[in-house]
């Protein structure tokens, strides 16, 4: 099979989608056979879609790949376009992917496994259609698989919070849901395609008055799920009460693919410039909002699920800005807060087990208990908040060079709020690090250090912060090129319809 | 206070549809893409029903997306019912000799007309979402007359997954054949209006026919059980 999936010297883009969901199909036949391989299938299939994302990544920097489905040329087909931008997030969908799942082998232990697995890859493989996709339809497909496993893998553990989060989550994703739907049904209505390139050709042509209320509606219904104020009260009691392994998933990859859908609505579709100043707002008031509620928290996960908000407004305010400084700059933040938030939960999820409580104040004495996993929570909390040599100093101080290089006196106000946020953000941070190391605990406790496969996953995530952080080439050529993707569309429609 | 923001907010969603509606023009022919479809469909899907060319050859892939949200929805739901203890057994009433006779005359009726919508689905209206459903109505009806009855949950397990895989296989075989298209439509197209035409399209609504019916099947079961 693989060598018939070669495409232009490379494997074909669509197996990253394809493979995966064979897979979760198969599970329940799989499990038939021994329910102990189960846990095994996500880890082996995301090693996988890495490799081949990896492979891609090279090619696609020359020219994006073109997959058309079926056979037909678009716009009659689904196409996918795999350029920068998709294969960057679906390299990062599957290190993310992989690296939960080796946490998962030893973390989930309790309720129906087989179920967990199988939603667990169909999350992941619905992420990486959203970002591969060229087709407005489909895209609203993957996104209903990707909030559907969501919710539920929201109330795995099956408690009364857990349940109330995700019925909470549901009603609001679903009204989400049907804004986007109505969006894309009133965009065909009239232009009469679902094909983006030649929805994006065809809005050109268009005065954007028409083409403006079902942007409004697709990007409100985006927003719920991309977590932008005030869209995202949802998202605090979902994230929390997930186990901790979906936090980190659904922090580190749900809301930033909502948040790619968003930008690649305005970007390409509607090629909107003027109105991104109320983009700029909302992000700052996204993130200082964010962090101020992540400041009051008690609680650990709630705690982490502020600071998602925080970083998802830091994003979409350099997003908005639009020069391509600053979307690569938002792209670095993206990449930064997967890697960074997904350590953190990690982390945190085996302190609760052995702390037996998501309270802060119950955290003290970590550093000398489980000293390897205070450590790789200190090195998340540092790289979020932005110090060298992590990754989040690159990718906020390219943010924040960006936003200077406009050059206009609003800008150096919101760079102000922005600091403020990251000086709100260092404070809990630190807050926590000081419980974590400096507060004596009251009885003293036997170190007790998560299991080793915990602990993998979390020393390959520090070592990507750390070797992004001191050496930000390594991704900063990639981010380039798939921010001029992001910005220009002509090229992008160019590539789709020749 | 708040309702009459909800009004408002109703009423403001409203008008943003009704304005965009009342600039779309209906009647004409207008896209490029649905006269494509109604002019070329059968020729280059062999599928008389232009709806089913459209739904398994052209967009094939939203159908696959489409089965998988079921499948999230099922599974989904078996793993939400899974974390509740299971209450008591309530006594049940059997039915009366007429309804429960009824009920098992009217089974493999139901199904052959369900797997009759599905095999057909190329040729007239309907296909394999409609008759799974069908399919899985001549379940709902033995499970609400003849108490007691209950599906194989193992069987209904193996039919969905074999469903989703051979959806997915037949894609990677057309991938396979054809070097670089997915789903591509590689058995002879056949001669129109047969049943044995439009190549690959059969063999999909017949996989999906299948999985749809034990899919909500499975999820009656599920809920059967939740309500003893």
């Amino acid at each position: 099979m693989d060598d018939a999936g070669l495409f232009s010297g490379g494997p074909n883009p669509i197996l990253l989608v394809v493979v995966p969901l064979g897979f979760a199909f198969a599970l329940p036949l799989i499990g038939f056979v021994s329910k102990k391989i189960l846990k095994y299938i996500p880890v082996g299939v995301f090693m996988f879609n890495l490799v081949v994302a990896l492979r891609l990544l090279p090619l696609v920097l020359k020219q994006p790949i073109l997959v058309e489905i079926g056979g037909f040329s678009p716009p009659f087909c689904i196409n996918l376009v795999a350029g920068p931008v998709g294969i960057l997030f679906s390299a990062l969908i599957a290190l993310a992917g992989l690296l939960v799942a080796v946490y998962t082998l030893v973390y989930i232990k309790e309720g129906p496994e087989e179920k967990y697995h199988i939603l667990y890859l169909l999350l992941l493989t619905a992420a990486t259609g959203v970002v591969l996709t060229g087709d407005i339809f489909n895209l609203f497909v993957f996104f209903e698989i990707l909030c559907i496993s969501s919710y539920t893998l929201v109330a795995y553990v099956g408690n009364r919070a857990g349940i109330e989060s995700s019925v909470k989550y549901l009603i609001q994703g679903a009204v989400g849901s049907s804004l986007l739907l109505i969006g894309i049904g009133l965009l065909y209505g009239l232009f009469g395609t679902l094909n983006m390139a030649d929805l994006a050709r065809q809005i050109v042509s268009v005065g954007s008055s028409s083409a403006f209320i079902p942007m409004a509606f697709m990007i409100t219904g985006l927003g719920i799920e991309a977590a932008i104020f005030p869209l995202n009260s949802w998202l605090p009691d979902a994230h929390s009460s997930a186990p901790s392994s979906v936090s980190a998933i659904l922090s580190g990859i749900a809301i930033e693919v909502g948040l790619y859908a968003v930008v690649r609505i305005l970007f390409t579709l509607f090629g909107l410039s003027s109105f991104f100043l109320f983009f700029v707002f909302l992000g700052v008031l996204t993130l200082l909002i964010g962090e101020m509620c992540a400041f009051s928290q008690n609680n650990i996960k709630r705690m982490l699920a502020y600071s998602s908000i925080g970083q998802i407004g830091l994003i979409l305010f350099a997003f908005a800005i639009a020069t391509a400084y600053a979307v690569t700059g938002g792209l670095f933040q993206m990449i930064s807060h997967t890697l960074g938030k997904g350590l953190l939960f990690l982390a945190a999820g085996y302190m609760i087990v052995r702390s037996g409580s998501m309270e802060i104040s119950s955290l003290k004495g970590m550093g000398k208990r489980m000293p390897l996993t205070a450590l790789a929570f200190t090195i998340g909390a540092f790289s979020l908040v932005g110090l060298p040599p992590f990754i989040g100093f690159p990718s906020k101080f390219l943010i924040i060079r960006s936003a200077l290089a406009e050059e206009a006196l609003i800008f150096n106000i919101l760079i102000g709020l922005i600091l403020l946020g990251t000086v709100i953000e260092g404070a809990y941070f630190f807050r926590v690090v000081q419980v974590i190391y400096f507060q004596k605990e009251n009885e003293h406790q036997k170190r007790h250090e998560a299991p080793v496969a915990a602990l993998i996953p979390m020393f390959l995530f520090m070592i990507a912060i750390v070797a992004i952080g001191i050496y930000p080439k390594l991704v900063t050529g990639i981010l380039d090129s798939a921010a001029s993707e992001l910005l220009d569309r002509v090229d992008y429609i160019r590539s789709v319809i020749q | 206070m708040r309702s009459i923001i909800s009004i408002l907010l109703l009423a403001f969603i409203a008008w943003g549809i009704v304005t965009v509606i009342g600039e779309i023009p209906f009647g004409t022919e207008k896209s490029r893409v649905g006269g494509h479809y109604v002019d070329q469909g059968r020729e280059e899907t062999g599928a008389s029903n232009i709806v089913t060319s459209v739904v398994l050859n052209y967009r094939g892939f939203d159908t696959l997306g489409e089965v998988t949200v079921l499948f999230v929805a099922a599974i989904g739901l078996g793993a939400a019912l899974a974390t509740r203890r299971k209450k008591e057994k309530r006594e049940i009433e059997p039915a009366s000799l007429v309804l429960y006779t009824g009920c098992r005359f009217l089974f493999p009726l139901i199904l052959l007309f369900g797997g009759y919508i599905f095999i057909h689905g190329h040729l007239t209206p309907g296909g394999g979402f409609q008759g799974g459903a069908i399919v899985a109505s001549a379940f709902i009806l033995v499970y609400l007359g003849c108490r007691g009855r209950r599906i194989s949950e193992t069987v209904s397990k193996t039919i969905e997954s074999l469903g989703g895989l051979v959806f997915v296989v037949v894609g990677l075989v057309g991938l396979a054949v054809g070097g670089h298209y997915f789903l591509l439509n590689f058995l002879p197209k056949g001669e129109l209006n047969t049943l044995f035409s439009a190549g690959i399209i059969p063999i999909l609504y017949i996989a999906i026919g299948f999985k749809v019916g034990s899919e909500l099947a499975g999820v009656i079961d599920h809920l059967m059980e939740e309500s003893e």
